[in-house]
């Protein structure tokens, strides 16, 4: 059964290796959600912390906030 | 009934069946079709219409009647606010297409968090509005289907990560290449062009380098027996969430390497003293309330550089396009104004001896930047000599170009003796015996009636101001 109704062409290699990459790097995405909820759970603020946790707690942050 | 206005198709506004933008009697219009109907109702009832609305993220629309639908198969006639002026993704500087491309992924985070998803990620979907990048196709939403991976996929990376990594780590005049191929930077080519170090960065590798070599790989994929069928590709919810969290990662992790350019620096080498910067800020914002005063609205900049006059513009109360042909220009500028929270100026890459060209389906569907000229007042300051000498364009050609841009014109004279003509003029041959200040009254006064001109003090230069022939 046909999955894809889209009018632009998703392209033959984009979905198949988007599908590979997502699977690789769901892996440190989980994690990194479980540290921060565990510390999040741990401390109500952590001070500081890894840029990467900042970075994903960012996730709805405006543009401009990326600079 | 009375009679309508007919309906103007928009010429970018063709390829996706679920509705297209129409203007009738000057008014914008966006008609939704039929078979979009069910999206249409998820895009209303999933709240994520008004929550986009609401945060700025897509333009406000208002319900029109569906009597003014131009084509059969109408479900609805929406009236999209309109932004001031539309700018295409080669006249953006890198931090614009950066902010362009993260509002794209945040109006895709709030559609995942209501059971929809974007259906496209065409950098031409962004807009300038007030300071700030804003969606405004009201259609690019439909209801996530369960496994479904992300279809707009490939033409965000060729929207906007190729030309973003191309320019954080090539040059930043890279994108340029947005202007030749308008629809996405093909990733093989991004793929060639970007240095071997972006090999180690996780993010260029996955999106660009693999994405590039996997499309090459599939290129030929038919849906015959024994290939795999990629309409058959399947992702989880969660694994859709951490691509798109990758892919965000990866466009905030570009940066342009921090250097100057050939104008970036250029307001600290002018001629002028301080007495005389006074005098030609003060000139030029009395010229600019007095075409403000004849209800001039909208102001095109024309070589705004650090964007000082745009600012005064700004101040007299207009709406302001600062245009500079050099990227670094433009960025610094948009970094401040973005930082300033200004709202009235939009800074543009666009080199006025060379104005972008209509592109796209018989040179149409995205136009040119004379046809795009809204200004009531042209701001020429410190341009004349650039053109006339730098670029070798005859005065009368010159002052015909601005009677095309603005019925009111703000210039500045810079005579042979200035030390910025004598630079240019050190390494060639004086070409230009016609470069004078009587040569320059004949040439705009065959476009234009001088209203007003003025000697910048401490300096041998002059700013006209001009009014085009009735």
């Amino acid at each position: 059964m046909s999955l894809i109704f889209a009018y632009i062409d998703p392209g033959a290699g984009s979905l198949i290796i988007q599908a590979l990459i997502a699977a690789v790097v769901s892996v440190p995405f989980f994690f990194r959600n479980a540290i921060r909820s565990t510390l999040g759970r741990l401390r109500r603020k952590p001070a500081g912390g890894a840029s990467g946790s900042i970075a994903a707690e960012d996730a709805g942050a405006t543009p401009t906030d990326s600079e | 009934m009375t009679e309508r206005p007919p309906a103007q198709r928009e010429p970018g506004s063709y390829r996706d069946p679920s509705g297209f933008v129409f203007r009738r009697d000057g008014v914008l219009y966006r008609q939704v079709n039929q078979v979009f109907a069910d999206d249409w109702a998820a895009f209303e009832s999933s709240g994520l219409h008004a929550a986009l609305v609401g945060a700025g993220v897509l333009v406000a629309d208002h319900p029109a009647s569906i009597e003014l639908a131009p084509e059969p198969g109408a479900l609805a006639v929406i009236r999209p606010d309109e932004v001031g002026f539309i700018s295409h993704p080669f006249e953006w500087s890198f931090s614009q297409l950066k902010d362009a491309a993260l509002l794209t992924l945040k109006a895709q985070t709030m559609a995942s968090e209501r059971g929809m998803t974007l259906r496209d990620a065409s950098a031409y979907n962004i807009q300038f509005h007030a300071g700030r990048p804003i969606l405004i196709d009201t259609l690019s939403f439909e209801r996530v289907r369960a496994g479904e991976p992300w279809k707009p996929y490939r033409q965000f990376c060729e929207h906007f990560l190729a030309p973003l990594a191309l320019m954080a780590h090539r040059d930043g005049r890279m994108g340029q290449l947005l202007r030749t191929w308008f629809d996405g930077i093909p990733l093989d080519l991004a793929a060639k062009l970007l240095p071997r170090r972006t090999r180690f960065s996780p993010g260029l590798t996955a999106h660009v380098h693999l994405h590039a070599r996997a499309q090459r790989r599939h290129a030929g994929d038919t849906d015959a027996p024994g290939r795999t069928a990629p309409k058959s590709v399947t992702m989880s919810d969660p694994r859709r969430q951490a691509l798109l969290d990758h892919l965000r990662r990866t466009v905030e992790g570009q940066h342009l390497p921090a250097h100057g350019t050939q104008w970036a620096d250029y307001a600290d080498q002018t001629s002028y003293s301080a007495a005389g910067t006074a005098s030609k800020e003060a000139i030029v914002q009395r010229m600019l309330e007095a075409v403000a005063a004849e209800g001039g609205k909208r102001a095109w900049d024309v070589g705004a550089n650090t964007g000082r006059y745009s600012a005064i513009a700004a101040e007299a109360g207009f709406d302001v396009i600062a245009l500079d042909g050099d990227w670094a220009a433009v960025e610094r500028d948009y970094l401040k104004l973005r930082a300033a929270g200004e709202t009235r100026i939009m800074p543009l890459l666009a080199d006025i001896a060379d104005p972008p060209p209509g592109i796209g389906w018989a040179n149409t569907e995205r136009a040119s930047l004379l046809q795009r000229a809204n200004a009531d007042v042209a701001v020429s300051l410190a341009l004349v000599h650039h053109l006339a000498i730098g670029r070798n364009v005859p005065l009368p050609m010159i002052a015909e170009l601005h009677a095309r841009l603005a019925p009111h014109v703000i210039i500045e004279w810079v005579p042979k003796e200035d030390p910025m003509v004598r630079h240019l003029l050190s390494a060639r041959e004086d070409v230009f015996p016609g470069y004078t200040m009587e040569g320059f009254r004949a040439a705009f006064a065959t476009q234009f009636e001088i209203v007003e001109e003025a000697p910048i003090e401490d300096s041998s230069r002059v700013i006209f101001r001009m009014r085009s022939l009735p």
